[in-house]
């Protein structure tokens, strides 16, 4: 059986073995809820990142957690539906569990009263409500790194600086046909407006397993650059059809859904020069992943596959949990105990942290859940990620704009 | 003109991909009368089943595809013996949901079992369109409708044979094809096996082109309205179908799309099937008295 699979299982039994212990050992475990999508949608991701996060996790624990409180996870698996996921919290919520994760949009959007109203941390890093950056409207729920408002800002400023500017040129947007690929439109219409470039919008449908007819229309619009917003199985199928209908890989600009498994299925080489966003880095030459490596893994305390160790996803995962860890950390040395509140203020104890350059350097206030919404721009190399630029964020404004704008509808 | 003519080239293309991914639908509704809600997830499982052999043995992909068409072949019989077989004589409503329940299960269990995350599968086609004028042609669906049309034809030539006419005669009348020493349950596990063997040239032409993943299941909507428009009989009705709906579903959101801003094809297929239950049940070329759930 799949490894993950496994570890499911046997960590939702563990995890019920912990809470029926004594109160002694409760007080010294610290419970996360992951309960994210195993089986539906966010399958071409939630592998890896969860098992970047347990690592992590277990990483901490091997080194005696923090102040000899470890690291315990809640596991269950939504499968995307918003009334498991009600459940899957509830049963997170009574084992404990003072964060929760997701890892899904329907089912984090569902939860947001429920988390803002029990008091319980909610991360909600690439998924879920751009507008919950804002602090003051949602403090208990940190998406904690770039929105896809403060991607597709980034993206354009990277055409701006590094692809010969904007001035006259097109820029296509190619869309899965739901509201997180309609999501940057307004603020690419803003930076079109501003800029001087002219966008072009094209949606295809879900899945977006066939997008032919979409693509024959995107080449007569003769774009000069293509941003590509799309997730799992659509993606490489995008890159695909750009490819056929005589876009340069280097004309290809993507989300961060783009990863490895995306260059296996285009082919490795074909896949050369694609760019994307990078919301954490890849590869393995990072100190966290290589203590992971020597520590987790080599032991034989890996929650998965070696072979996704420092995948794009993977990364991403462990840094999810290094944040959070370091929130845990700033409760107990503010607290002496994490609780839903004071991990929400340990997380506005974190300033600059980048977990040893696995990521952007993140700082959260009671005004900023996104941290700061940095991100860079890489691009395959033909066998793996390159990073072409520093950690930025552009056109925090428009970004910000937008944030305000969408939490003002919720407040109302 | 050119732009339509592109849109209806790899429009039909499309449509004969689906093609390859209905026939399994119509090989076993011909052979024993059941509608196999099941065939998306066969589709799917026949994908991974390529993908695993290629990996886990390190044999070629041609291999790994006879392998994956032994194996689907197997899975098609067993699941004759131990699911259908004891449905014999139930309500076709309870059998639908049989197959219905396998879908789910298939679909939770393959991803399950050998890793959720995308595959890839490189049957080495190259990216690069074929160029006609300003028409760019997908090489990759102009393999795979020449891969569904062979099958097509096989499967034609298949229902003259002897077993084919056997399974012809069962899918008319079990109790007389009991009658006359032909064994129903052999051949309703033949035409499974059939469907599953069928299912994998589906899974590997469109896993080639988009990963292999639970996505691949998706492709029970079109093959439905591929059937459902050319007969669920009728294994020309395959490739009418095929054509119509891919030809409908790739010019008409190639005119509609700019104009409303959306992804109308889903629109399109979902009104291709109901049009066709309202005016023309029985599909294009389906026989009339196929009795309808």
């Amino acid at each position: 059986m799949n490894h993950l699979l496994r570890k499911t299982l046997l960590g939702s039994a563990a995890t019920i073995t912990l809470a029926a212990g004594t109160s002694a050992q409760a007080d010294d475990t610290i419970t996360f809820g992951l309960l994210q999508d195993f089986t539906a949608v966010y399958t071409f991701v939630t592998d890896e990142y969860h098992q970047g996060q347990q690592d992590y996790l277990e990483l901490i624990n091997q080194r005696g957690g923090i102040e000899g409180k470890t690291f315990d996870t809640f596991v269950r698996d939504t499968g995307n539906e918003p009334d498991r996921g009600i459940e899957a919290y509830s049963r997170a919520r009574g084992e404990g569990a003072v964060l929760v994760d997701f890892l899904s949009t329907p089912v984090s959007r569902a939860i947001v009263d429920r988390a803002l109203d029990d008091e319980t941390v909610m991360i909600t890093p690439l998924h879920g409500r751009g507008d919950a950056s804002h602090g003051e409207t949602f403090p208990y729920v940190f998406p904690m790194m770039a929105t896809y408002w403060a991607q597709a800002t980034a993206l354009i400023d990277y055409i701006d600086e590094h692809r010969g500017g904007l001035e006259g040129k097109t820029i296509a947007h190619v869309y899965i046909d739901t509201p997180f690929g309609r999501e940057p439109i307004p603020v690419l219409e803003e930076l079109a407006e501003r800029e001087g470039f002219q966008l072009e919008t094209f949606a295809y449908p879900t899945p977006g397993t066939e997008q032919s007819a979409t693509w024959s229309n995107v080449r007569r619009a003769r774009p000069d650059h293509v941003l590509i917003w799309g997730a799992g199985g659509g993606q490489p199928v995008s890159v695909r059809e750009a490819i056929r209908n005589g876009i340069a890989p280097e004309d290809i600009l993507s989300v961060v859904w783009l990863a490895e498994t995306d260059a296996n299925t285009v082919g490795r080489d074909r896949f050369e020069g694609v760019r994307r966003f990078e919301a954490v880095a890849a590869g393995t030459d990072y100190p966290i992943i290589e203590a992971i490596q020597e520590e987790v893994i080599e032991p034989g305390h890996g929650s998965g596959s070696e072979e996704n160790v420092g995948t794009s996803y993977y990364n991403i995962g462990v840094a999810t949990m290094a944040v959070a860890v370091e929130a845990a950390r700033n409760a107990i040395e503010e607290h002496g105990v994490v609780t839903g509140e004071t991990l929400r203020d340990g997380f506005y104890g974190i300033e600059d942290y980048d977990a040893e350059g696995l990521m952007p350097p993140v700082t959260f206030s009671p005004d900023d859940h996104q941290g700061g919404g940095m991100g860079r721009v890489s691009k395959w190399d033909g066998d793996s990620w390159e990073p072409l630029t520093d950690w930025f964020s552009a056109h925090e404004d428009v970004v910000w704009e937008a944030i305000e704008r969408d939490a003002a509808d919720f407040r109302d | 003109m050119e732009y339509f003519l592109e849109l209806l080239i790899n429009g039909a293309l499309t449509g004969l991909m689906y093609s390859l991914a209905a026939l399994g639908f119509v090989l076993i509704y011909k052979s024993s009368g059941v509608p196999n809600l099941a065939q998306g997830a066969l589709v799917m499982l026949g994908a991974y089943l390529t993908w695993y052999f290629t990996n886990a043995w390190g044999i070629p992909i041609f291999l790994g595809i006879a392998v994956a068409v032994v194996a689907m072949f197997l899975f098609g019989m067993l699941t004759e013996r131990f699911l259908l077989r004891k449905m014999v004589g139930q309500p076709i409503i309870m059998i639908v949901m049989l197959t219905l329940g396998l879908e789910i299960l298939l679909r939770g269990v393959a991803p399950g079992f050998l890793g959720a995350a995308p595959k890839s599968i490189d049957v080495g086609i190259d990216l690069a369109p074929i160029i006609i004028g300003d028409i760019f042609i997908n090489r990759g669906y102009l393999v795979g409708a020449i891969v569904a049309l062979v099958l097509v034809a096989a499967s034609l030539l298949f229902f003259r044979t002897r077993l084919g006419t056997k399974l012809r005669a069962v899918s008319d009348d079990h109790v007389s094809s009991w009658a006359v020493g032909i064994s129903v349950e052999r051949a309703i596990a033949v035409s499974w096996a059939l469907a599953g063997a069928s299912a994998v040239a589906a899974g590997v032409m469109w896993g080639a082109e988009q990963g292999v993943d639970h996505n691949l299941a998706a492709l029970l909507f079109p093959a439905v309205a591929v059937v459902i428009l050319g007969g669920l009989d009728s294994i020309y009705g395959v490739v009418v179908g095929g054509l119509i709906v891919g030809i409908l579903g790739s010019v008409i959101p190639g005119y509609v799309d700019p104009l409303v801003g959306g992804g109308t094809r889903d629109v399109v297929v979902s009104l291709i099937i109901l049009l066709t239950i309202l005016f023309r049940p029985h599909g294009i070329f389906g026989r009339e008295d196929i009795e309808r759930v």
